[in-house]
């Protein structure tokens, strides 16, 4: 059983910054997802009613994903 | 999970009776605003009040209610026609609101929509002790609740109210209906509200969050608009007697205390109602002394409904946005129903309007 600091020391810098990418992915995605989800609900059942509310459910529907782009911008600047 | 238990062939509204599991408050909550949007808007009142009856169920059948006007178009015409439509669609929309929710909140919306079994059950007492016609009956019931309109028509065709009481066994309606004797109707009818209001508040329960608090404030608020408008009945017919007017008030009044209000003479009990928040909504009817009650019980209606979309505001995602929707849809029907059976029966325009409740 290899102890933490021997494999960060066999994993060097690269591994630990794919570990640091993915994890900004992995943390925006899953909010940008929990805070979508009511609004896509939310969205939905205006729709259900009035199909002309699709286009703005839609746009209210992403604007949450600006969170994973922020995610993502980080894990290309830490690359 | 609904859909697992409709796989499994359970009936979701009686599954949910646990009043826990998951509730779609946002897509639900969005789906009811999405509906109130639809509701006649005020300015459809004053041309209204200036078509014919036939102009009305063509402008009926022309908005939201098109669907029932036209599947009820073979059975009746005029006014029956519309009257039957609006029922019909009064009840499919509370039945959409128990399909689209689910869990607390489907169990909370049940739970106030008990309102209409008891209005059937009143309708059907009443109608078969003054010996209306099954059509008649027929024409007052709305299938709201868990009462299925087959079941209301199979219980509207019987001979007798005691085989009505009897048909109504398996409900929790019975043991109160049991003392039913064919010459109390009126104590019958008081008790089934009370025993509607202290159920609601019993699923209530205690309220901790805030959109149960907002829940109870508005059920107490409609309580109070109750209690007040029977007060200024009785008032106005001379009792004073707390012994008349206490067995007639219900319980769990949010600013008015009945008990006290109840010993006063009249002139005292205006003065009292001054401290408490209806006093603006009312003041303008109730100091011409020559006003009717019908004025003021509108007035009083019009600061129920605006406050209760004023709290629906307050908790955007919770039950009350639901009860602001079905005390509006509610009112409205009644505002047509107003519309049209006054026209028919040939009142002044003046007096229709006197009646209605526009917001």
């Amino acid at each position: 059983m290899a102890d933490i600091g021997t494999l960060t020391t066999l994993m060097g810098d690269a591994g630990l910054k794919a570990i640091g990418a993915g994890l900004a992915i992995a943390g925006t995605g899953l909010a940008s997802g929990w805070a979508e989800k009511d609004i896509g609900s939310a969205a939905i059942g205006a729709m259900a009613e009035n199909e002309a509310l699709f286009g703005k459910g839609l746009i209210l529907t992403v604007i949450p994903e600006t969170i994973v782009i922020f995610g993502l911008v980080v894990a290309l600047l830490i690359k | 999970m609904r859909l697992l238990e409709r796989f499994r062939g359970k009936k979701p509204s009686q599954s949910d009776k646990n009043k826990k599991g998951n509730s779609n408050y946002a897509y639900a909550a969005t789906r009811v605003r999405a509906m109130k949007s639809k509701l006649l808007p005020k300015e459809s009142y004053p041309r209204l009040l200036n078509m014919g009856i036939d102009e009305i169920t063509r402008f009926i059948q022309e908005s939201e209610y098109k669907n029932d006007v036209d599947e009820l178009a073979m059975k009746y015409s005029g006014g029956d026609l519309a009257e039957h439509a609006l029922n019909r669609n009064l009840a499919l929309t509370y039945d959409k609101l128990g399909r689209i929710t689910t869990g607390e909140l489907n169990y909370l919306i049940s739970a106030y929509l008990k309102r209409y079994e008891i209005w059937n059950v009143k309708t059907l007492l009443r109608g078969k002790l003054y010996n209306a016609s099954v059509e008649d009956i027929l024409e007052s019931l709305i299938a709201g609740g868990q009462f299925t309109y087959t079941f209301l028509s199979e219980l509207a065709a019987k001979a007798t109210y005691q085989e009505i009481v009897d048909g109504l066994r398996k409900t929790e309606y019975y043991p109160l209906l049991q003392k039913f004797d064919g010459t109390n109707l009126a104590y019958i009818e008081n008790e089934l509200d009370k025993v509607y209001y202290s159920s609601l508040f019993e699923v209530i329960g205690e309220p901790k969050s805030k959109d149960r608090k907002l829940f109870a404030r508005v059920v107490a608020l409609e309580v109070d608009v109750k209690n007040l408008s029977t007060l200024f009945r009785l008032k106005k017919a001379g009792l004073e007697h707390p012994d008349q007017i206490m067995p007639l008030m219900i319980e769990g009044g949010l600013d008015l205390r009945p008990e006290k209000l109840a010993v006063l003479p009249y002139d005292e009990f205006i003065n009292q109602l001054q401290k408490t928040q209806y006093w603006d909504a009312i003041s303008s009817v109730v100091i011409q002394d020559t006003a009717s009650l019908t004025a003021l019980e509108s007035r009083l209606t019009r600061y129920y409904l605006e406050s209760a979309t004023t709290f629906s505001h307050a908790s955007p995602l919770s039950i009350v946005p639901f009860m602001d929707y079905i005390i509006h849809k509610n009112n409205e029907v009644t505002n047509l129903r107003i519309i049209f059976r006054g026209k028919e029966a040939g009142l002044d325009d003046n007096l229709i309007k006197d009646q209605l409740v526009v917001i």
